[in-house]
């Protein structure tokens, strides 16, 4: 490079011309098929925890709370943008969208929640499973109400006792 | 213009053992199609020059150490970037025997060791966009708003 070196490189940029985005200024260049970040419906949502078993990294975890609730969380931090939750839900709660800009300066600004009722047994007033669960299981499935209202325990208990009347054995009580 | 840094950001590239991913998006964002150069963002070889450190990875037990003494050699006022899913909360390796588990159980660390972090910044993502590192960037600066927000729902 001589003294006009610059002049060659002015020409090599003016045909490449401006390849800059402005990118906070314009909207960004998302594909169609770009996983972003997964939005719970929660009107649809049952709280049966499948997308808690499919979730690699935990982020979306499921814990008994107070009295009577489950809650299910999902930290948008520790998310690795899989969709595997949205191919388990079996009532296509959660819905994926392109959304990226997730920066925050507040950790809690990365958490969601959706609060569950859990379902009371008749029988022994145990807490089991959720009060929208049972609904899905009596909508999909032809079991009576007498069944679904007991908790696991007690409809175990009640087989028992049925099979020893059977057999013309004592009851357990 | 910025709330706590009235000059160009000149930022610290720390791996703290992540699959470089994240690395690379970095790199990405200082290439002339993204540019991050156009906010003043520069990256710099040692802590000691850096106003923030852009930390990636599940910050491994090897590199604890390290890290430690990386954050502490940066001038007052410190800012920590966290990015991607490993940096702001661990990731697929929050519970293994090897990593301390993301940015939340390093803070932690730094507390009782008596080193100060003035600002914390987390991106999620895996690995980050490009843009989100600008997006990031402008929040630092206060030329984006804020759209993360804590969404409680009640099932009805």
């Amino acid at each position: 490079m001589g003294k006009l070196g610059f002049v060659k490189i002015l020409v090599i940029a003016a045909e490449a011309g401006r390849v800059t985005r402005k990118y906070p200024y314009e909207p960004p260049l998302v594909s169609s098929d770009f996983r972003g970040k997964i939005e719970i419906d929660e009107t649809k949502c049952i709280g049966c925890g499948s997308c808690v078993l499919a979730c690699p990294p935990n982020a979306l975890v499921m814990s008994d709370e107070g009295e009577g609730y489950r809650v299910l969380k999902y930290f948008v931090g520790r998310c690795i943008f899989c969709w595997r939750c949205i191919d388990v839900c079996p009532v296509d709660a959660i819905k994926g969208t392109r959304e990226f800009e997730l920066a925050t300066d507040n950790v809690e600004d990365l958490d969601e929640a959706v609060i569950h009722k859990r379902a009371s047994c008749t029988e022994c007033n145990g807490l089991y499973s959720t009060v929208k669960q049972k609904a899905y299981v009596m909508e999909k499935a032809p079991i009576t109400e007498n069944y679904v209202d007991k908790c696991p325990e007690c409809r175990r208990n009640k087989l028992l006792r049925a099979f020893e009347k059977r057999r013309g054995g004592e009851s357990l009580e | 213009m910025s709330r706590f840094l009235k000059k160009s950001i000149w930022i610290f590239h720390l791996n703290t053992g992540s699959c470089n991913a994240c690395d690379i998006e970095i790199l990405d964002v200082l290439t002339p199609f993204f540019d991050a150069e156009r906010f003043g963002v520069k990256l710099v070889v040692s802590p000691r020059h850096a106003d923030a450190i852009l930390m990636t990875g599940p910050v491994t037990i090897e590199s604890l150490p390290k890290v430690v003494n990386a954050i502490e050699a940066v001038p007052r006022p410190r800012i920590l970037i966290a990015m991607g899913s490993c940096g702001v909360g661990g990731g697929i390796w929050h519970d293994t025997y090897s990593t301390i588990g993301g940015v939340r159980e390093l803070l932690k660390i730094l507390e009782k060791r008596g080193i100060v972090v003035d600002h914390v910044y987390y991106i999620p993502g895996c690995p980050i966009r490009p843009e989100a590192i600008i997006y990031a960037i402008g929040l630092i600066k206060g030329l984006v708003k804020k759209k993360a927000k804590m969404k409680v729902k009640t099932a009805e």
